[in-house]
């Protein structure tokens, strides 16, 4: 029953996928059914595996050789992060009815989208290493694919390539760990290794801690491989809810949680996660302050969320992050979906442009304000409150004092740049003369969801922490109830409170507190350049594109000079053999 | 065959080429029937040199055919003036 | 007179090479296109199929014929299977490719020949023999490249890859009289347990490197590629891309094996060739604007992995390094092969709609997605297969050479592998652009004044697309084929 269910959650979407691109763009309304139903069914499917949830392989296809098996095991991380990729995933697609109206080859991004998803569900299921990794690669190769979907638009083909050059360097660190794993243990069996991590010779468990960690960096945006997100806004807005927001970006938080029994011993580690964590988690939301493009202030929350996220895991919660991860998934996907429905209404990203759309677009400023809510962590009903404050404090009880510090001035940051861009959309005088209406039918059956979503996932902490606990023994996790949430969290909020405060009021008072903007200025033009990370990215293509001149003029098409290129191999050859 | 091996390096006439290809050929030819000389296995030797000898010339002819060509079409037989393809 | 199951499939081939030549030129019509040869070239190459599946069964099968011995091993077979495979293929593909082309039963008679040769190179025991095959498959080659004499750029390409891959062979020959004067014997086993490390010795394993290298495509022997890959009819770039460069690589292994004995420094030499490939031929291809000229640079960095995979293999007999390598060998042909033939449909349109321009562009991509669904889908799936991503086959080989790389526990060969991670990596960069460029919306002027494209042309890309697909997903489906090439390599240098 259970591998049913695993080969459904993965193989459905993907047959989906096959099928919406051989049916190109000529029934749209078909590719939608196809596309609804089937991402809706997958989602039935990886619900029904909760109560199936276990630490054993469920389902093992025997490949062979040097490949191994492909196995799955459904413990709970598996199956919360396949929700949430199935569910986002079906919301996303439901959105995509009215959001990609009248778009051409609609079967492609159909296609697309369900090739990731079940790829998405696949990556977590993995018992195997190499299995993880082939499934990595396909979200790498799905999230490039969909940046880029508009090929036309020559910085969406920029940006697709962007992140698909980044997030594969970073993944050769992951390729590398996996390759270390099997070179010692002839496995690449993830309870095994977990298992036997300690037995690595420390210098090669080292190589595979830092490449883990890069790749989930390079995978999560965080620093120093943050610079690909806010060019991904150019891809379609659901795509940007589903991939950018709820799933992909996750996967290298994942990684860090699996893995971190098998790292949280290596010298340096922890300390370097906290600091990406911590690092990113700033930066990225002093760059959301000054963005004036309503996406890139999502996306580089997200980088800051995602921050919180490596943070907690860096201190030791690695509970309290994945609670955070769902509550993220959730009022994530819901901002970009609101977004997505001004954008699509609108026809520009310019906060600029926007203002007092409230009055026309009421169930989407609602909606938006609910997920804002939660992003910047206000009691008492929103999920993003408990889970951020859960983070903070394993951060106080586990973590430098320093990171908790910073993580604290971070939430003050979120909720200032929360408060601006609500205002700046919703509320205020009217920047835009377009015509605007509320969200069509589709959307809003996906805005709905999620909003309640938002309101009522924190409850689930107690069956959330017993999943966990019961199906992922080699963690060591600290549960809670709701009871005991609520009372660390009440703690928590005695300090972190009138931080947010601040953020909110400094916002509020932002006319009077000019002369502070005016004198901060500098580190808003750091800011808008990316804290110059841009610039080094341009400076290794530009290094790359350089040698490749310099390589070409070998090239010259004299024969004679070919001819050379003969000797000079064979005086090469020569040599090597002479010397050893 | 050092002298050959430079002649394939400064040598600018697509035919003079061909033809020191053939020369360079002939002295592996020439080592060959030595080889087998020395070894006792004479026949050997001298039935690996007719082989060669044989597909040396297909090429050969191969090499002169497409030289023929390029004289016509393009009007020279120098290699340095062949380089439209490059980089 | 019975003979072993591979004569008859080498012999078929060569037989009707000649025949289709003939009869092609006796029926030759008014406009000089030779149906006829079409014909026989597919009846030849259809009917190989039984010999060669009858020789599956007799591995290590041989035969005398006079002082010639020629033995069908594992190596032969996996190369046998890639030459007929993808000559099938070809041939199908060609028929409609070519029919407007004067001199069509010259081009099926030396492709029929090719193929047969290539199969020969893999059943040689002696180092004159494995020459006198690898010359064959040059000479068939070196008019099939330059098969557009009426183009002054595929001549010039042509004669650069004669001079080129002449020099080459000479070289193997001054090799193999330095055996020969060493050892008194060409036979490869002979000389194997006959070698020492002496001057003379290395000499020869250096010229056979170098020699059979030129047509394997190491840098710094490899500037004759770009210019015959591209100028070659689209059907002889696959073949030459997939198999014959493949089939050099195979040669100048077969005649080092012989040389084992004399240098502990084999292996290291492939794999400083491999990151030399890796890395030059990426740069090389990274700013190239011609879409066949991108193919064509990016076929270094592949025998690079190749390479690499099989420095491992023999300097220190880790088996996944030549199981890698040779799935990948068989890989790399069918993925590259698809990407020209794919490209070459293109082209063919390009011609036929007739523009200002004589050779294909990134540029001239744009709207093939919908357009020609299959030929776009199936570029991309060979392309982004060749770029290393999942599903698609080239990842799973390339783990496999990365896997023996860490089986080794050497730093040095480690740091190899991650370079040659980050070397797949770079190659995207060139790779992924013509995915974008083929599925934008607006088409170019090619695509939009583009002819259907016959059926003949689009089975074979649908059919190796589908391919490349599945063994991505069941990577154990071809090792029936690729284990034994990999173990009579490891039996060939001492394992």
């Amino acid at each position: 029953m259970v591998s049913w269910l695993i080969l459904l959650v993965i193989g459905l979407p993907w047959l989906g996928a096959a099928a919406a691109f051989f049916m190109r763009e000529a029934r749209p309304r078909a590719l939608h059914t196809l596309a609804v139903a089937v991402s809706v069914v997958s989602a039935a499917c990886a619900v029904a595996l909760l109560p199936f949830a276990t630490s054993e392989v469920a389902l093992s296809l025997p490949v062979g050789g040097v490949f191994g098996d492909f196995t799955f095991i459904p413990d709970g991380m598996a199956i919360v992060l396949s929700i949430i990729a199935t569910v986002i995933g079906s919301l996303a697609v439901i959105f995509s009815i009215n959001y990609m109206e009248g778009e051409k080859q609609l079967g492609r991004y159909y296609a697309l989208v369900l090739l990731f998803i079940g790829a998405m569900c696949g990556l977590v299921l993995s018992g195997s290493l190499l299995l993880m990794f082939f499934f990595w690669e396909i979200t790498a190769l799905c999230s490039y694919a969909l940046i880029s979907f508009d090929n036309d638009n020559p910085k969406a083909v920029e940006g697709g390539l962007k992140a698909l050059i980044i997030t594969q360097f970073g993944g050769v660190g992951l390729l590398a760990g996996a390759l270390i794993a099997y070179g010692t243990l002839g496995t690449y069996q993830i309870p095994v290794f977990l298992a036997q991590a300690q037995t690595l010779a420390p210098a090669l468990l080292s190589v595979m801690a830092f490449g883990f960690l890069a790749a989930a960096a390079a995978k999560s945006a965080q620093l120093p491989f943050h610079t690909w997100l806010p060019s991904a806004m150019e891809a379609p807005t659901p795509i940007s809810a589903l991939i950018h927001a709820a799933t992909m970006v996750n996967a290298g938080v994942y990684l860090l949680a699996r893995f971190y029994p098998a790292f949280e011993a290596v010298p340096g580690w922890t300390t370097a996660v906290v600091i990406v964590g911590a690092l990113t988690a700033l930066l990225a939301a002093i760059m959301a302050i000054v963005s004036n493009d309503l996406k890139e202030v999502l996306a580089y929350s997200t980088v800051s969320q995602l921050g919180y996220m490596v943070y907690g895991i860096g201190v030791g919660g690695v509970l309290a992050a994945q609670f955070h991860l769902l509550s993220h998934a959730v009022f994530k996907a819901l901002l970009f979906l609101g977004a997505g429905a001004v954008i699509h209404a609108l026809g520009t990203r310019d906060m600029r442009r926007m203002g007092g759309l409230g009055k026309e677009m009421p169930l989407v400023r609602a909606v938006f304000v609910v997920g804002a809510l939660a992003l910047a962590g206000i009691p008492p009903i929103f999920n993003g409150f408990w889970s951020k404050d859960m983070i903070l404090e394993a951060g106080a009880e586990g973590g430098p004092t320093w990171a908790y510090i910073i993580m604290l001035a971070v939430a003050g940051l979120t909720a200032l740049y929360c408060a601006r861009m609500v205002w700046m959309v919703f509320y205020g005088e009217r920047r835009s003369t377009a015509h605007v209406h509320d969200a069509p039918t589709a959307m809003r059956v996906a805005l709905i969801p999620l909003a309640i979503g938002t309101v009522t996932t924190w409850l689930l902490i107690g069956p959330f922490g017993r999943l966990f606990g019961d199906t992922m023994p080699t963690h060591d996790l600290h549960l809670v109830n709701l009871g005991g949430m609520a009372a660390g969290a009440a703690a928590q909020l005695v300090i972190a409170l009138p931080v947010i405060a601040i953020g909110l009021l400094a916002f509020w008072f932002r006319d009077r507190l000019s002369g502070v903007t005016r004198a901060l200025g500098w580190l808003a033009a750091l800011a808008r350049a990316d804290f110059g990370f841009e610039l080094a990215n341009r400076v290794v293509a530009g290094a790359a594109r350089g040698a490749a001149g310099v390589v070409r003029e070998t090239q010259t098409g004299q024969l004679n000079w070919n001819a050379v290129g003969i000797l000079v191999g064979l005086a090469l050859v020569l040599a090597v053999l002479a010397l050893r | 065959m050092g002298i050959g091996l430079y002649g394939l390096l400064i040598t600018r006439n697509l035919i003079k080429l061909v033809i020191v290809l053939q020369v360079l050929v002939k002295m592996a030819l020439l080592a060959l029937v030595a080889a087998g000389y020395a070894t006792g296995q004479v026949n050997l030797g001298q039935s690996l040199a007719v082989t060669v000898l044989v597909a040396d010339t297909v090429v050969a002819v191969i090499g002169l055919a497409l030289a023929v060509q390029v004289r016509q079409r393009l009007g020279t037989l120098d290699v340095t003036q062949l380089s439209e393809l490059r980089k | 007179m019975t003979y072993p199951t591979f004569i008859w499939l080498i012999g078929i081939l060569l037989l009707a090479s000649p025949v289709i030549y003939l009869v092609g030129r006796i029926t030759r019509r008014e406009d000089s296109t030779a149906p006829v040869a079409r014909w026989l070239a597919l009846a030849a190459v259809l009917g190989a199929w039984l010999p060669y599946l009858l020789a599956l069964r007799d591995t290590n099968a041989s035969m005398t014929v006079g002082a010639v011995a020629l033995t069908m091993d594992g190596l032969g077979l996996l190369l046998a299977a890639l030459s007929l495979a993808l000559g099938t293929l070809v041939v199908v593909y060609s028929m409609r490719y070519m029919e407007n082309e004067a001199g069509e039963e010259k081009y099926y008679s030396l492709l029929v020949a090719m193929i047969g040769v290539m199969i020969g190179l893999g059943t040689a025991t002696d180092i004159f023999n494995l020459w006198l095959w690898f010359e064959a498959m040059a000479i068939t080659s070196y008019v099939l490249v330059s098969f557009y004499r009426n183009k002054p750029l595929a001549l010039e390409a042509g004669v650069k890859y004669l001079v080129q891959s002449a020099a080459g062979s000479m070289l193997i020959l001054v090799g193999v009289a330095l055996v020969l004067m060493q050892t008194g014997t060409l036979d490869i086993a002979e000389i194997r347990a006959l070698a020492e490390p002496t001057p003379g010795f290395i000499v020869a394993g250096a010229l056979f490197i170098i020699g059979f290298g030129v047509k394997a495509a190491l840098v710094p022997l490899h500037t004759w590629l770009p210019d015959a890959y591209t100028q070659a009819p689209s059907g002889i770039s696959a073949i030459l891309s997939g198999v014959v460069t493949e089939a050099g690589l195979i040669a100048m292994l077969r005649a080092l094996s012989a040389l084992v004995a004399i240098s502990a420094s084999w292996g290291l030499l492939l794999m400083i060739f491999g990151a030399l490939n890796m890395l030059v031929g990426n740069l090389l291809a990274l700013r190239q604007t011609q879409v066949r000229r991108i193919l064509a640079f990016s076929s270094l960095p592949h025998i690079g992995y190749m390479l690499i995979g099989l420095g491992i293999g023999i300097s220190t007999g880790v088996a996944n390094g030549l199981d890698g390598s040779m799935f990948h060998l068989l890989n790399h042909g069918l993925m590259k092969a698809l990407a020209f033939l794919a490209a070459g449909t293109l082209l063919w349109v390009l011609h036929v709609a007739g523009t200002d321009h004589d050779e294909l562009v990134t540029a001239d991509l744009s709207g093939a997605g919908r357009r020609y669904p299959i030929v776009a889908l199936a570029f991309s799936i060979a392309v982004l297969g060749l770029g290393g991503l999942p599903p698609l086959a080239g990842f799973m080989s390339k783990w496999q050479i990365f896997v023996s790389g860490f089986q080794t526990g050497d730093a040095l060969i480690m740091a190899t592998v991650v370079f040659a991670g980050l070397m797949s990596v770079l190659s995207l960069a060139y790779y992924a652009p013509l995915v974008n460029a083929i599925y934008r919306t607006v088409p170019s002027s090619v695509v939009a004044h583009g002819p259907t494209i016959p059926v003949l042309m689009q089975v074979p890309l649908a059919l190796m697309a589908l391919a490349v697909l599945v063994i991505g997903l069941w990577p154990s489906l071809l090792s029936w084929l690729a284990a034994p090439a990999a173990e009579a390599l490891l039996a060939a240098f001492g394992g």
